[in-house]
């Protein structure tokens, strides 16, 4: 591997410790006998409960928008610049476009995650661009781009749609022109077990089958509250017909249980912006 | 009308507003911002802590994994300590590689560490010439508003006085490892640096703790760590020329400042 | 031109390069860097200003690639070289500073910046004042000394740089840790070594 020049190197060779875990934890299939037997989260939620919510606009003071989310221990921050002239365009083009970037913070997964974007990152910047630009009306500003930055603190579990609502909320703290709210929601599949906003742990059972053709999987939806249309599907995973229309269902309902939460939020927010207004 | 007279004249306005003895944002020239420490909130690092100096936010993580020592010193862990200045704090970093600003203060940092010795790299070691730790310590500002050097070394130690690390036997003829994840231990911290910033302004007014818009329009930077009683850093890179008279008020300033912050770090962890 | 040599272990050849604006190798005890100076020259689009000149600063060391450590040094010399230059007789241009490390035992950043200086002199651009650095040792024993046997464990190292006018602290950086009475007496130890920089400055220039 070429050696970083930009920042201080540690040794060649490094190995995260919990390789060498004495006390052997339970298996991931263990723990979803364990959760089929007893019909029970980790966490003690149900099936089809999402986490608790928390949000915040206003973090960063040097962004023209930014918002905090958090769900439990899954901790995002976005930031959303001004608008700036797309870079290398020769052309004009009539419509705006959004620039997305997705990176986890070094320390915030389980093994430690490196500084240059991996391709995990990468595809996730992608879709978070996908699930955003049918949000903002591009045509109010041509030929200019938004950045958005989102960068995962704390990971367990949902990071990538707690990004994408949080990014919805720090463009309508910008005052980016939008159409409508967007609200991003995950589910893990595994079996007939289905996860609403699984944490990590829940999201790694997700991943492999079981036993061959088993239904196994994660699946991301983001959805446009008023127009009542998805902007953004994401699946991996081997899940069937049926179940993953009755996952879009679920999803789908879900999303729509964080709406008043957004809402609320903004509203406060613009009336806290008007009596300010006033004071001054 | 304030607003636009500001863009334009950005150093004008600032003049007059010193010329009265008062910051734009309320302070007068020697009051710091507030500090606010936050320690232990990210369960995946071995050790974190976030700090808040005025607007300024940095994380500072620490992941601890396992390595071979140098053959030239087999009994030194290793420190590695790297800032991160994402396009996310501030409107003046791009994506891609660190900017200079980033290199630059990195290397500041990690100088800091060393020249306080806060951390025995010798503590770091498990087994002479086969096991020592490697710490990566990574700090992430997420607002970029000046003075970040003085937030990192707030957040390093209380991420640093917060580290635990687990207890790992090794057998040496097997060459076997094992970690026993249940029983932590802290690591040693032998002193508490403090940083603080000074921003000089039109070569004689002197601003404590400078925000971002201060560090912009200033004409120099001064850096002043002290490590209890010692100082272990005066870095000035350049810019305006300050007398020794000068130099040894801030120092004097600076020292002042230095048992609050321990105390602050103190109580937060 | 002849290399000049001085009491304080200095030695220097101005103009060596053909190429840049001006130039100078300077050695101090063992420790040996090569200034290049362009300008002012033509800007890139990026690093434009328009009320004056920018300055760059490029530090190469002896093998390899800079790494981060050289960044510090490179920001270091750009500061002291943009304070000390009348940048805003040149605006829309570029001023570069290069400097290549050729030889190390210590001092090396004092070396590099007292190379800048001469190099700036040589090709004649407008500064407000000359600058000098000087690096102050402390060993063990508390002691202040301004050579430095090459090897020797040191407590605590200071660098310093003067103008000539005033005799004002322009940089400052340090290693090791010390009080707050040991760094003002390296200070003045320092003033008076940087005197003499600037005599065997002028020496350099009259030859």
């Amino acid at each position: 591997m070429p050696v970083d020049h930009k920042r201080i190197n540690g040794p060649d060779e490094t190995y995260p410790y919990s390789l060498y875990a004495k006390t052997n934890k339970q298996s991931l299939n263990e723990k979803h006998e364990d959760i089929k037997r007893t019909g029970q989260r980790s966490d003690s939620r149900t099936f089809l409960e999402h986490r608790k919510i928390f949000i915040k606009t206003g973090v960063v003071s040097q962004a023209k928008g930014s918002a905090y989310i958090e769900l439990e221990n899954t901790k995002v921050i976005v930031s959303v610049f001004d608008p700036r002239e797309i870079p290398n365009r020769p052309d004009y083009s009539l419509k705006g476009e959004i620039y997305c970037e997705f990176k986890y913070a070094p320390f915030s997964c389980n093994k430690r995650r490196l500084h240059i974007q991996d391709t995990e990152e990468k595809q996730y910047s992608a879709i978070m661009k996908q699930a955003l630009e049918s949000t903002v009306c591009s045509h109010e500003f041509p030929n200019f781009q938004v950045d958005i930055y989102a960068m995962v603190l704390h990971n367990d579990g949902s990071c990538l749609s707690a990004a994408i609502t949080a990014a919805g909320l720090a463009l309508a703290h910008a005052g980016v022109p939008m159409y409508d709210i967007i609200t991003s929601v995950s589910l893990g599949i595994q079996q007939d077990n289905l996860f609403i906003d699984p944490t990590n742990e829940e999201q790694s059972i997700c991943l492999y089958p079981r036993t061959l053709d088993t239904d196994h999987g994660n699946v991301i939806i983001s959805k446009l509250h008023m127009h009542n249309q998805i902007s953004q599907f994401y699946q991996s995973g081997n899940i069937s017909l049926e179940k993953i229309n009755e996952a879009i269902g679920i999803l789908d309902k879900t999303c729509e249980e964080l709406v008043p939460v957004i809402q609320k939020y903004l509203v406060k927010h613009v009336i806290r912006n008007l009596k300010d207004r006033e004071a001054k | 009308m304030a607003e636009q007279y500001k863009s334009l004249h950005p150093i004008k306005y600032y003049r007059d507003y010193l010329a009265h003895g008062i910051r734009p944002d309320g302070r007068e020239f020697n009051k710091f911002r507030p500090i606010l420490l936050n320690v232990g909130s990210i369960d995946t690092a071995d050790g974190s802590a976030i700090a808040k100096v005025g607007n300024t936010t940095v994380v500072c993580g620490i992941k601890a994994e396992l390595c071979k020592p140098k053959p030239d010193a087999p009994k030194c862990g290793f420190l590695v300590p790297n800032l991160e200045l994402p396009p996310l704090c501030s409107p003046k970093f791009r994506p891609g590689p660190p900017s200079d600003q980033a290199q630059v203060l990195t290397q500041l940092i990690a100088d800091i560490i060393e020249n306080s010795k806060c951390i025995d790299l010798n503590d770091l070691c498990i087994f002479q010439d086969k096991l020592v730790w490697c710490l990566f310590v990574d700090f992430v500002c997420l607002d970029f508003d000046g003075s970040v050097v003085d937030a990192c070394i707030v957040s390093l130690l209380g991420a640093l006085k917060t580290a635990k690390l687990p207890f790992v036997e090794y057998d040496p003829a097997l060459d076997n490892i094992q970690v026993n994840m249940e029983e932590r231990k802290h690591i040693k911290v032998h002193s508490t640096p403090v940083s603080t910033t000074f921003a000089v302004f039109d070569d004689k007014v002197i601003l404590k703790d400078p925000t971002q818009e201060e560090e912009n329009l200033c004409s120099g930077i001064l850096t002043v760590v002290f490590k209890d009683d010692e100082l272990c850093c005066v870095h000035k890179p350049g810019g305006s020329p300050l007398t020794q008279e000068e130099l040894s008020q801030c120092i004097e300033e600076s020292k002042e400042r230095t048992l609050f912050i321990k105390r602050l770090i103190d109580t937060a962890v | 031109m002849e290399t000049v040599t001085d009491k304080t272990n200095i030695s220097c050849k101005l103009g060596i390069l053909s190429r840049p604006d001006g130039s100078a190798i300077l050695s101090e005890g063992n420790t040996t860097v090569i200034a290049g100076i362009y300008g002012p020259v033509e800007v890139k689009l990026q690093k434009l200003l328009i009320d004056k000149a920018s300055v760059e600063c490029h530090y190469r060391p002896k093998s390899g690639l800079p790494g981060v450590e050289d960044r510090l040094y490179e920001s270091i010399i750009r500061n002291i070289c943009e304070t000390s230059f009348y940048a805003s007789l040149h605006p829309r241009t570029a001023i570069l500073v290069t400097i290549q490390e050729l030889q190390n035992s210590g001092q090396l950043i004092s070396c590099a910046i007292n190379a800048a200086c001469l190099a700036c002199l040589n090709a004649g651009i407008d500064m407000k004042f000359m600058f000098s650095a000087v690096t102050c040792y402390m060993n063990f024993e508390d002691d202040l000394y301004l050579h430095c046997a090459s090897g020797k464990e040191t407590k605590a190292m200071f660098v310093f740089v003067f103008d000539s006018t005033e005799k004002r602290i322009i940089a400052s950086h340090t290693k090791g840790s010390f009080t707050k009475e040991q760094f003002e007496e390296a200070v003045e130890l320092s003033k008076e070594g940087c005197e003499d920089r600037f005599t065997y400055y002028k020496k350099v220039l009259e030859s």
